[in-house]
């Protein structure tokens, strides 16, 4: 059995604008191995985020397949790829995402909240503790900061044992220290929890931890 | 789903406390709260009512004629599960051995009256007795009986050929004649002595009754099986008479309606709002819910679950209060309602839930729809903006269901049609002059640097959304100041009807050589001038249509009348229809009561045949009038022209206001012992406390609504302070003083508090006019104090809470507005 955990054929997309038919990425190709984090570089505007989207099976392409986990997600509805995600992916946001209202824990639990899963405060807790934040479970999503709260969202995204981690420039709004010490979070993650990292950002030295770095111009791959 | 559900019931609490569901909540609370304590009021006064005017009758159903019924009607009734008693009524002398007195006698069977109290006391005032019939060979009679006869208990007086013994006082029985008017006295006695009076014989005048009471069901099936009744036999129902009991209580019901019907309309367009920002506040949620996982049917669990648990606390709430609220306005309205009230039905309640569900899930299904069909990808965009353009059919379908419900609910469906069409209008308008604002001022040039002129390029960007809520904003004040008109000029209408110069004395019995005498008697007294009225003691015999035979006039039927005769149209009287009879015409013409008219299939150019003073005549129908019966002066049903009243026999009324009556009125019964005095006094305070409680009574419903209003104002002002203050963040970020941040958000909210308060007063006078004219029967001039004060307020309350809602986000360091977002 081939170890691919995630294989795109041919991936193009469209969508309308008021300048007419705009092409955002074009006939792109790229497989990731189990276990072999890739990242995706390019400048702004290249297409980083639609390929990360599409990839992760939160949007569709115009034409070309996802092979995602051994579903073929673009021939699935929304609700089904909402499986899988639930189930097998997770992902870290560059803007973080927490629910302004909601405790740090509150917000690691809601993935486990969605699937149903009993023991969601123990293995929110535990998660914290991989970050390294137990001691901030009470506290209010705003009352973090930009990096605690960077890695509350890891935490999030780790708390289902995802098999594949979507990572959209996670230390896109954070200083120099903090920026660092959450890569070192992330690629620890590879090994913490056997999972892969797909990782977009801008920072060429980032992306050169990954075992493979595909770079984007123009929404093709270079 | 259940996975939604169950998070939905989950989180719950915590999102009711964030404030994200709390004014859809507060605005639930308030709409259930005003709908149900209307409806366990009306509720209550309506069966409140139904026993006032049963025991009008002293039944439920009464069948009356002027020949002896057939007995089966009473075994039709027994086998419909109805109780039943008979009377006749017939006038006859009660003789002694030294005097007599004409009287009106009762023949009643054992089981009279079936509602209302009959009260028979001895002659030390103990009550003796408060149903049924003498025993055969008792008498009772009224204390008028007793004191003209100079009888005492256990006398003996006899009707033709009948001896009784005077057994008991009457002080009161239930159904007397409407009217306060009452010629003679009355004596009761056992119907089984009725033949051995011999007194009735053919031709005389005798009215015999059934009557008839049980549930609301069997009296139904029964009178359903009466039809194909003799013409000659009329049905009275308590029903009918109570919807005709005190235009008074009609009109302050007809508020109550209103008023719940407008707290019901902001409460939606108060939860409108809130809806939106809640499911704005929800976007990222469900977004991120989505990224995780999450399926449609999770999001739509999520959802439903949590808008049905408002729907739940809220209206239980609402139900509480409502029902709280119903008790205070019960007590307030003592004065009106004096019969012990049944409890309230399950009416309300249910009625509670289901409007609580509507308001919600109409004002919520399309951010459901928006929310369940979030595209996960937003997270990455960063988009959290709701378009709600593609999900305008379904507003259009929840408008118009909820005016569906509203209309059942109220079952007044031109009240309602009147509502949606100043609604779609007002809507509309304000509409076009939002359009007309921001397309005005985006043709101006802005320089930037002053506050104002940034207030004015906001509202510009912000587009749709400043529209709304000059929308909303001129909604909600429109219903207020309708409402609030509408408040003052009802309870000013009530007051004005007992105003002091209401008369407190009826005079009659006045007899032509009287009227001098008298005039000059008060005008000696207290300067007082009476006004007399001729009082034509008639009986209308028949009527007829010209050029038409066999016209049915199924409901007139031979009946005693009193008749006047009258130049001009009386003060309290109003034509309706036909004219008035000009100076010098000597035409033998008629006026009648419009009802009394339309009860008796009249119309103008009908010939009416009367007999009084021994003639028999007959006369035109030319005019039909409505009457004023509030007025407290001499009315009446039909009014001759001078050609055909001035040569008839008759005696004078007159009603007179006197200060320091007692005293003035014993020093007359002296001089003038033959005219008969009524003292009004204790009707007109009972009237006068009457319209005082339920002038509170509607002072409470306004508060209600008024409430509501504000709300919902708040709701719009509060509906997009997210996006003001993530602007006020980047304004400070980028130098803006907070004396320009505060003058630019000053000037947006006074711009379009202005316009929508212009508007809102400008609507609320034609709206106004319509509910007066159609719906209370009062005639409208606009309120300028009122419109000015509401105008005033519109603007000032607009401009306060706007500022308040953003002062925090203008005073807080910038950099917590940044963290926050
Ligand atoms: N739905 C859409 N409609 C129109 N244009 C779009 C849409 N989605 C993306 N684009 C455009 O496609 C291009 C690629 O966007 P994308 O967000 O993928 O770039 P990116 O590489 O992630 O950039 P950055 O590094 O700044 O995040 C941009 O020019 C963007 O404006
Ligand atoms: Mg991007």
């Amino acid at each position: 059995m081939s170890n691919l955990i995630l294989e795109v054929k041919n991936i193009t997309k469209e969508v309308n604008s008021p300048e007419g038919l705009l092409t955002i990425v074009k006939d792109i190709n790229l497989s990731v191995e189990q276990g072999k984090p890739v990242s995706l570089v390019g400048p702004s505007g290249s297409g980083k985020t639609t390929l990360l989207a599409i990839m992760a099976g939160l949007d569709l392409p115009t034409t070309g397949t996802v092979r995602l986990l051994g579903s073929q997600i673009t021939s699935l509805d929304e609700d089904k790829r909402a499986q899988i995600r639930g189930k097998d992916v997770g992902f870290v946001f560059q803007s973080f995402h927490l629910m302004p209202r909601l405790t740090a824990l509150d917000n690691v639990m809601l993935p486990l909240e969605i699937s149903g899963d009993p023991q969601s405060t123990d293995k929110a807790y535990e998660a914290l503790k991989q970050v390294g934040l137990s001691k901030r479970a009470k506290h209010f999503a705003t009352q973090l900061s930009g990096g605690e709260k960077q890695r509350v969202a890891i935490a999030r995204s780790i708390v289902n044992k995802p098999k594949i981690l979507f990572a959209d420039e996670p230390t896109g709004n954070l200083d120099k220290k903090s920026s660092s010490s959450i890569t070192d979070l992330i690629f620890s993650l590879n090994e913490l929890i056997q999972t892969t990292l797909v990782l977009v950002t801008h920072d060429l030295s980032l992306a050169e931890k990954c075992d493979e770095v595909y770079e984007l111009s123009e929404g093709q791959l270079l | 789903m259940i996975r939604g559900i169950l998070y939905g019931l989950k989180k719950f609490w915590s999102e009711v406390f964030s404030g994200d569901l709390l004014i859809l909540f507060l605005s639930i609370v308030l709409a259930v709260t005003s709908i149900s304590s209307v409806g366990f009021l009306g509720d209550r006064l309506k069966s409140s009512m139904q026993m006032q005017a049963s025991s009008i009758l002293g039944a439920d159903l009464v069948l009356r004629s002027a020949s002896k019924i057939d007995s089966k009607y009473l075994d039709l009734a027994a086998a419909n599960d109805l109780d039943s008693a008979e009377m006749s009524t017939f006038l006859s002398m009660v003789i002694t051995e030294d005097d007599n007195l004409l009287t009106s006698i009762k023949a009643v069977t054992a089981s009279y009256p079936l509602r209302g109290e009959l009260k028979i006391v001895n002659s030390q005032g103990t009550k003796i007795k408060h149903f049924g019939s003498p025993e055969p060979g008792n008498i009772w009679i009224e204390r008028k009986v007793l004191e003209t006869l100079e009888l005492m208990e256990l006398d003996k007086v006899s009707i033709g050929n009948k001896n009784f013994i005077v057994e008991g006082i009457i002080e009161d029985y239930p159904d007397r004649n409407s009217s306060f008017v009452g010629f003679y006295p009355i004596a009761i006695v056992n119907i089984n002595d009725v033949d051995a009076m011999g007194v009735i014989q053919t031709g005389s005048r005798v009215v015999y009754r059934n009557l008839f009471s049980g549930t609301q069901d069997n009296l139904e099936r029964f009178e359903k099986s009466l039809e194909g009744m003799p013409a000659n036999i009329r049905v009275q129902n308590a029903l009918d008479i109570g919807d005709n009991l005190g235009e008074d209580i009609a009109n302050s019901t007809t508020f109550f309606n209103l008023a719940s019907l407008f707290t019901i309309i902001i409460s939606v367009i108060a939860s409108m709002m809130a809806v939106r920002r809640y499911a704005s506040r929800n976007l990222l949620h469900t977004s991120l819910m989505k990224v995780f996982g999450a399926s449609k049917l999770f999001i739509l669990g999520h959802q439903i679950m949590q808008l049905t648990l408002v729907a739940i606390f809220a209206s239980s709430l609402g139900l509480i209060f409502g029902y709280g609220l119903q008790h205070l306005l019960l007590s307030t309205l003592q004065g009106i309602i004096n019969a012990d009230l049944p409890p309230p039905s399950s009416r309300p309640v249910i009625l509670g839930f289901i409007t609580a569900a509507f308001v919600i899930f109409a004002t919520a299904s399309p951010y459901i729809k928006i929310l369940s069909e979030t595209e996960p990808i937003r997270i990455l965009r960063n988009d959290f903006n709701i378009k709600l353009s593609s999900n305008l059919m379904i507003y259009l379908v929840a408008f118009f269901t909820m005016f569906g419900f509203l209309g059942a609910l109220f079952q007044d469906i031109k009240l309602i049609i009147y509502i949606v069409i100043s609604l779609i209008l007002v809507t509309f308008s304000l509409y076009l002059i939002g359009r007309l604002l921001i397309y005005g001022l985006s043709s101006m040039k802005f320089s930037y640097g002053t506050g104002w002129k940034l207030g004015l390029k906001n509202i510009v960007q912000r587009g749709n959304d400043s529209i709304l809520q000059v929308i909303i904003f001129g909604l909600s004040l429109l219903f207020l100041v309708v409402l609030a008109e509408t408040r003052t000029d009802l309870v000013d209408s009530w007051t004005e009807t007992l105003d002091e110069d209401t008369p407190n004395y009826f005079l009659f019995n006045i007899q032509q050589y009287n009227l001098d005498p008298i005039s000059n008697y008060f005008k000696d007294q207290g300067n007082v001038v009476p006004d007399f009225t001729p009082l034509i003691r008639g009986r209308l015999l028949s009527a007829a249509r010209p050029g038409s035979e066999d016209i049915n006039f199924d409901n007139l039927m031979e009946r005693e009348a009193n008749l006047t005769w009258q130049n001009q149209l009386p003060l309290s009287n109003s034509l309706v229809e036909g004219e008035w009879w000009t100076n010098g015409n000597e035409v033998a013409e008629v006026s009648i009561d419009r009802e009394i008219a339309e009860s008796m299939n009249l119309m103008i150019g009908d010939e009416l045949i009367f007999s009084a003073g021994g003639k028999t005549f007959s006369v035109t129908v030319s005019s039909f009038r409505e009457i004023e019966w509030q007025s407290f002066s001499p009315n009446f049903f039909f009014i001759l022209s001078p050609a055909a009243g001035r040569e008839l026999p008759n005696s004078y009324i007159t009603s007179i206001k006197l200060e320091n009556s007692q005293k003035f009125m014993n020093n007359f019964t002296n001089r003038f012992p033959t005219i008969t005095s009524v003292n009004l006094e204790a009707i007109i305070e009972q009237g006068k406390s009457s319209l005082a409680s339920a002038s509170l009574a509607v002072q409470y419903i306004f508060f209600l609504t008024f409430i509501a209003g504000i709300l919902a104002l708040i709701a719009s002002v509060y509906s997009n302070r997210d996006q003001r203050t993530k602007e006020t963040a980047i304004m400070h970020a980028i130098g803006a003083s907070r004396a320009l941040i505060f003058k630019s958000a000053a000037s947006e909210f006074l711009i379009l508090g202005l316009l929508s308060a212009t508007t809102a007063i400008i609507f609320s006078i034609a709206l106004s006019s319509v509910i007066f004219i159609q719906f209370l029967d009062l005639i409208y001039s606009p309120n300028l104090l009122i419109l000015g004060l509401s105008y005033l307020f519109g603007i000032g309350f607009i401009f306060i809470a706007g500022v308040i809602s953003i002062r925090k986000s203008i005073y807080a360091s910038p950099m917590i507005t940044l963290r926050d977002s």
